[in-house]
């Protein structure tokens, strides 16, 4: 509802809706465009260049429409378009190295109490971070925004242009060669 | 394929919240009395977990500002070429509607001295379409050294 507001509102040319809009959505959609390009800085310029999309195109943008959907599709565009330009391989090859950039202590969740508890989790996400970077661009990104954007599969199919059912598919599959990977890393289930 | 089979192949979907009321009925009926699939989905759900739990990567706040920054230009920058546009549309119509009348004006006057003009009408009104085509060409002219000196400016800014 609170979205719906600052999209009428930058709709009308408020520069303060534009700032709300930025601020509600920056962890996502760097997150999101992170999963995608696996380099911070590649990430950071696609994010400008996201929000100056949004900018030129919020006018033709229907307000009755879903506006996540909406943000993650120019990003989602113009993500693909960069990894097309720059590396076209990176579009279905996994990448050698970890894409990550953050420590490991943004990596232990507050769930996590003791210092072993926190060691150990901070282990499996990295190990599953790993993994993940390592899968094809079209499975790294359903897994983002399935599990850590929780979309709707619905909203993923707008997102990604493609119908529900090829959604279900990519998801299957995703996390199916994330065991994979993760069991070939890690035989007898020893990443758990 | 047998039951089974199908239903092995929902559970990564399950623990993906990714499956139709009918089909986790379905999921959940089998899992009940099947223990290899009841281990199969057990299996998944750590991986589905941290999925969930997977640390959100922050944008630095010079990122967000420098975004806003940017973002705000462009809206400015917009907006003033929105103006423009609107500008030129008006001016355009209000030349539009000054040729109209100025031929009509030039219609009424001419008929009172159309006989007095005699042969040299024609070239009147040839002159008259000259001079409408000169004064468009200079609009024209005008128009695209405006466009480029704004670009140039917008460049240096």
């Amino acid at each position: 509802m609170a979205v719906d507001a600052d999209v009428v509102r930058l709709r009308r040319g408020d520069l303060n809706a534009l700032s709300e809009l930025i601020t509600r959505y920056q962890n996502r959609l760097y997150r999101y465009l992170l999963r995608i390009v696996r380099q911070p800085a590649e990430a950071e310029d696609l994010f400008q260049q996201t929000w100056l999309r949004v900018v030129e195109k919020i006018r033709s943008f229907d307000a009755s429409r879903n506006f996540d959907a909406w943000l993650f599709t120019l990003a989602r565009n113009l993500a693909i378009d960069h990894l097309r330009r720059i590396r076209p391989e990176s579009l279905d090859e996994p990448l050698a190295n970890s894409w990550h950039s953050e420590n490991v202590a943004d990596r232990i969740s507050s769930k996590d109490h003791t210092p072993l508890d926190h060691a150990l989790a901070a282990e499996r996400r990295t190990e599953i971070s790993e993994a993940m970077a390592g899968l094809p661009m079209i499975y790294r990104e359903v897994l983002t925004l399935r599990f850590e954007d929780e979309m709707k599969i619905e909203e993923i199919a707008q997102v990604t242009a493609v119908p529900v059912s090829t959604v279900k598919s990519r998801l299957r599959r995703s996390l199916e060669q994330l065991r994979y990977a993760l069991e070939a890393r890690y035989p007898g289930g020893t990443w758990q | 394929m047998n039951e089974h089979d199908k239903i092995r192949e929902l559970l990564a979907l399950a623990v993906a919240n990714a499956l139709t009321s009918a089909e986790e009925k379905q999921v959940a009926e089998h899992v009940r009395s099947c223990i290899a699939c009841s281990n199969e989905l057990e299996a998944w759900r750590p991986i589905a977990s941290e999925l969930r739990r997977l640390p959100t990567p922050q944008p630095s706040s010079w990122l967000v500002q420098a975004t806003l920054a940017r973002a705000e230009a462009k809206f400015t920058e917009q907006a003033e070429h929105d103006w423009n546009h609107r500008l030129m549309i008006i001016v355009v119509a209000f030349a539009w509607l000054l040729t109209i009348a100025s031929w009509a004006v030039f219609h009424v006057v001419s008929g009172r001295f159309e006989r007095l003009l005699g042969p040299q009408f024609s070239h009147t009104w040839i002159s008259f379409a000259a001079f409408t085509a000169l004064e468009w060409l200079a609009g024209g002219v005008a128009a695209v050294m405006l466009a480029i000196r704004q670009r140039g400016e917008r460049r240096l800014a």
